[in-house]
């Protein structure tokens, strides 16, 4: 490969990596366009603030999974860190990444649940029977899959740690 | 002219008239998918172009190519093995695990270097790495350099590599007979 192939590849591989991270965001795109429409629908002003800090908790979520977690460009000095070092620095960001759920993928969803919760619980049409009760097991199925999700993120830390332990015992002996 | 005074693009195309067919190989024991591969091989040589920028002659540039070579594709298999679920064994699990070709007696032979690199591809990256600069027919000192092995370990798993894929050709052949 010539370097002007390689300029030109650079490039077309930089707009394949933007398309590539731009598809990954559909999903949670589907869901901001969700509440967004809720949001226009409803006139109840609490429902409106828990729609809204909805829409800003998943904003948060995709930026800090772009910064930390996805593809990201390899650092220049990669010929300098032997292929422990860079697994294990890899290794490190992933369980990082993944022990600090409650900061950045589940803690940003709270605030806006809790008030829709609260919203939902406030506007009860009447004629619902137990609509207590209903809002209540709603919150606690909630709360469940957060514990159920922060559980499996905190076994996959585990995880990465013994493998982040490995390469290191590895990496120690002379 | 020494390589620490070269300029990037200088570095670049001397790398890749000297080890592009080492990183077609390297990529190929990466990944399986023809189209995958070829989108590897090419972010190896982006990220190469981009690395000389820093390259200060630290290291031989043997060991420079090698090592960025290998990290952008271990950062390859930890994607793939994300997204597709691929599922990377240890050594003592590989031995263990049944051989596929074994029972595909009516497909007919497989070629045994392609079984050799279905096997390289099954490696967690530490390893896989470190078969291939045995096939690269580097020395141990080498490997150690690239990999932050010492050369004690590389000759070690080198040793337990191969007798896993001897034991695994033998029960191959002879469930092929």
């Amino acid at each position: 490969m010539s370097v002007e192939q390689i300029r030109l590849s650079a490039g077309r591989f930089r707009r394949k990596v933007e398309w590539r991270n731009a598809r990954e965001s559909v999903a949670a795109l589907v869901v901001v366009l969700f509440f967004a429409f809720e949001f226009m629908r409803t006139n109840d002003l609490l429902a409106r603030v828990g729609f809204s800090l909805i829409i800003a908790g998943m904003c948060y979520m995709v930026r800090e999974l772009y910064s930390r977690g996805s593809w990201r460009r390899l650092p220049k000095d990669a010929g300098l860190s032997s292929c422990i070092e860079f697994q294990r620095r890899e290794l490190e960001r992933q369980r990082d990444l993944v022990s600090s759920v409650w900061r950045w993928y589940l803690g940003p969803m709270i605030p806006g649940l809790a008030v829709l919760i609260v919203a939902f619980a406030r506007i009860n049409p009447g004629h619902l029977k137990h609509f207590e009760l209903v809002i209540a097991v709603y919150a606690l199925a909630i709360a469940a899959a957060f514990v159920g999700i922060a559980k499996l993120n905190e076994r996959a830390a585990r995880r990465l740690q013994r493998r982040i332990d490995q390469l290191n015992e590895l990496s120690s002996q002379g | 002219m020494p390589e620490k005074e070269r300029k990037p693009d200088e570095l670049f195309e001397k790398a890749a008239v000297e080890y592009g067919p080492a990183l077609e190989r390297l990529a190929h024991a990466y990944e399986a998918d023809p189209e995958i591969r070829r989108d590897l091989l090419q972010e190896i040589h982006i990220a190469l172009w981009r690395s000389f920028a820093g390259f200060d002659g630290r290291c031989s540039l043997r060991t420079w190519v090698y090592r960025v070579a290998h990290n952008v594709a271990a950062s390859h298999v930890g994607r793939q093995s994300r997204s597709r679920r691929l599922t990377l064994v240890g050594l003592d699990d590989l031995a263990n695990l049944p051989d596929r070709a074994a029972g595909e007696e009516s497909a007919g032979r497989r070629h045994a270097l392609d079984r050799l690199m279905e096997m390289i591809q099954q490696l967690e990256p530490l390893d896989r790495q470190v078969m291939l600069a045995y096939l690269e027919e580097m020395d141990a000192a080498s490997t150690a350099e690239i990999t932050g092995l010492s050369a004690r370990n590389v000759a070690t798993k080198i040793h337990r590599i191969k007798a896993v894929f001897a034991r695994r050709f033998q029960e191959g052949g002879r469930n092929e007979q």
